[in-house]
């Protein structure tokens, strides 16, 4: 936690929310601080210095003195290592992440235009995992005796177990060459055209794969907090009051039970922009997942660090946006309590 | 029969499909070992050689067995969830112990470090990290023990705060025993068998997580495994054909099979140590 200065005498709930605020600013600033530095120490840990990127001796040679020059000049060889470092903040910061060595254009330029089709994918899946895992999750709390709850139950831990990637090629087969209902490759239309018809119906089977492998953590989640909730004391007092079942679980267990689930739909974010890149492979999507996939392909690590960068930015920025609205939710937040 | 009672009582029925699972898979895995050396990546038939005899699953694109490639595999997904679980737990063991009762800057310092390791996505960080140092299998499973210790990290150091709490221990706690003999002479009979689901699900994720780097080409080229094979079928695009039956079919239904077999353990072993979420799950 990173103290603030003795704020001025406002009013007592809003300055607690600002140091709150102000903590979790900080813990972003410390994720984005070690991305970088990983990003920046990894080429430098292989044996044999970052010059060993650029493979075979052979391949080496094959370098034009222009790329030479560049590849020089982005890791600052021959500098201390502290210089090096501080060159590398400067060019992340200014935004220039050095050339594609595969497709000879600037990092930056490669991966604009793959953020937008990938936001796209992970945000749509991102809502729709939300609203399944927890819809979900308060039908197999409320009905945990009965079928129902159990299949869903058995459903999830099944669905939790699968390989994307598997789950993905299975999709493929049987949607897209049995049935011929989706198609199979791309974000567009075959001729390029965008249209929205075209750009959903290329969406489905990347979200449906994201979707079923990420709902089932949030499920057992939901599902395990609301039953605790149920069993508190409050219902329990509610109960013997007689309140009518509906509403002790609209009023009195739905709002606690759902304010520990908003921690997991942040950790759920990272793992369908993580998933993004096997989805985006198997389903041949353009976006940031499948250009990391094509430059460990290529050996590309300038690209390969580019999309590396971009996707956790994505992951802190989406954490920070979810982290903001908790507060307005969690009433101890905005009071300071919540740690 | 008596045997199998005994188990069913002490796993229930989840616990014991769980557990038959695992077995049939550790099989299929010494059996894989018992092969002789280059099984699964030696060229044995044709070049995309459907299933006949000699070949139950037929050959890959180079004309590998598929079959002996699913049953290396078995082994090498095993041995890796394996070391890595035990690395794993042995880390979150200590660090979420020091969390627990070390002094408050420790205990602070390590949940801070926690909530901004549990921030980056695992898998994106294993990719990078494979890409660039390599992808030996010792790499491998040092990288994943290094990622994966955070969330059963903060796990144990709940488990170690709430045996603090116990009588028994607050009265040793008293008449001044340090705090480490402590945790091991008086805690580790709660702690302890929490270590178990810590060690079933940390297998369960470097599993599924190395089989998605192997997919996506970053596995060991010298070792078949089943993520490999489905890194083959991709650029194969093998899906598209009648051959995705024997050739993607059997390995990702085998990682499912051995990720769901400890899933079920896992919750199993839970229920066991927490009867109050047994009745929570069942009446």
């Amino acid at each position: 936690m990173v103290q603030t200065e003795t704020p001025a005498p406002t009013e007592r709930g809003r300055r607690s929310y600002g140091r709150y605020t102000a903590g979790r600013l900080a813990q972003y600033a410390a994720v984005l601080f070690i991305a970088l530095t990983l990003n920046f120490a990894l080429p430098r840990a292989l044996p044999g210095g970052p010059l060993k990127l650029f493979g075979s001796p052979e391949a080496l040679a094959q370098l034009t003195a222009e790329e030479r020059a560049q590849i020089a000049n982005q890791y600052g060889f021959g500098q201390p290592l502290h210089e090096q470092f501080f060159t590398y903040l400067g060019n992340v910061f200014s935004l220039d992440l050095g050339m594609s060595l595969s497709q000879r254009r600037p990092v930056m330029e490669v991966l604009g235009e793959a953020l937008p089709w990938t936001l796209l994918l992970v945000g749509t899946s991102i809502v729709i995992t939300a609203l399944l895992g927890v819809t979900l999750g308060v039908i197999g709390a409320l009905r945990r005796r009965k079928g129902k709850g159990s299949g869903l139950l058995g459903g999830a831990i099944v669905f939790d177990s699968l390989p994307q990637f598997w789950l993905g090629m299975l999709l493929i087969v049987l949607f897209s060459v049995q049935l011929r209902m989706l198609p199979t490759f791309g974000a567009v239309g075959p001729d390029g055209v965008v249209t929205i018809g075209a750009v959903a119906q290329h969406l489905v089977l990347p979200v449906t794969t994201l979707t079923l492998t990420g709902f089932g953590y949030l499920f057992l989640y939901t599902r395990s907090s609301l039953l605790t909730v149920l069993t508190s004391e409050p219902v329990q007092h509610a109960h013997a009051r007689g309140v009518p079942y509906r509403q002790i679980v609209r009023r009195h267990a739905l709002r606690p039970a759902l304010l520990p689930v908003h921690t997991i739909i942040m950790m759920e974010i990272g793992f369908l922009a993580a998933g993004s890149i096997v989805v985006e492979t198997v389903f041949a999507y353009p976006g940031l997942g499948r250009l990391t996939f094509n430059a460990i392909s290529a050996r590309d690590y300038p690209l390969m660090q580019g999309a590396f960068l971009v996707l956790t930015v994505m992951v802190v920025v989406m954490n920070a946006v979810a982290d903001a609205t908790y507060p307005l939710l969690d009433p101890r937040a905005r009071a300071g309590g919540a740690r | 029969m008596t045997a199998l009672r005994r188990a069913h009582g002490l796993l229930g029925t989840p616990g014991l499909i769980g557990a038959a699972i695992l077995t049939a898979v550790v099989g299929v895995a010494v059996y894989g070992f018992l092969l002789p050396e280059g099984a699964g990546h030696a060229r044995v038939g044709t070049p995309y050689a459907p299933p006949g005899p000699g070949l139950p699953l037929g050959a890959d694109d180079l004309g590998r067995d598929l079959f002996e490639q699913l049953v290396v595999g078995a082994g090498t997904s095993l041995s890796l969830g394996f070391l890595v679980a035990v690395a794993t737990t042995v880390i979150a063991a200590v660090v979420g112990g020091a969390a627990g009762i070390g002094p408050r800057w420790m205990s602070a310092t390590i949940m801070r470090g926690i909530d901004i390791m549990l921030i980056l996505p695992e898998l994106i960080l294993f990719i990078l990290a494979a890409a660039f140092l390599g992808q030996a299998f010792g790499i491998r499973v040092a990288i994943l023990a290094l990622i994966l210790w955070p969330v059963p990290a903060r796990v144990l150091r709940a488990a170690v705060l709430t045996a603090w709490s116990r009588g028994h221990l607050e009265v040793a706690r008293a008449m001044g025993a340090p705090r480490w003999w402590l945790l091991v002479r008086h805690g580790s009979y709660l702690i302890g068998p929490l270590l178990i689901p810590v060690f079933v699900r940390t297998a369960m994720r470097a599993i599924l997580y190395d089989a998605t780097l192997s997919f996506l080409g970053l596995g060991d080229p010298t070792t078949p495994s089943w993520g490999t094979t489905l890194y083959w079928v991709q650029s194969n695009g093998v899906f598209l054909s009648e051959a995705w039956l024997w050739w993607a079919l059997p390995p990702g239904a085998a990682i499912t099979l051995t990720v769901l077999g400890l899933a079920l353990i896992g919750i199993a072993v839970e229920e066991r140590l927490n009867p109050a979420l047994k009745e929570a799950n069942s009446s």
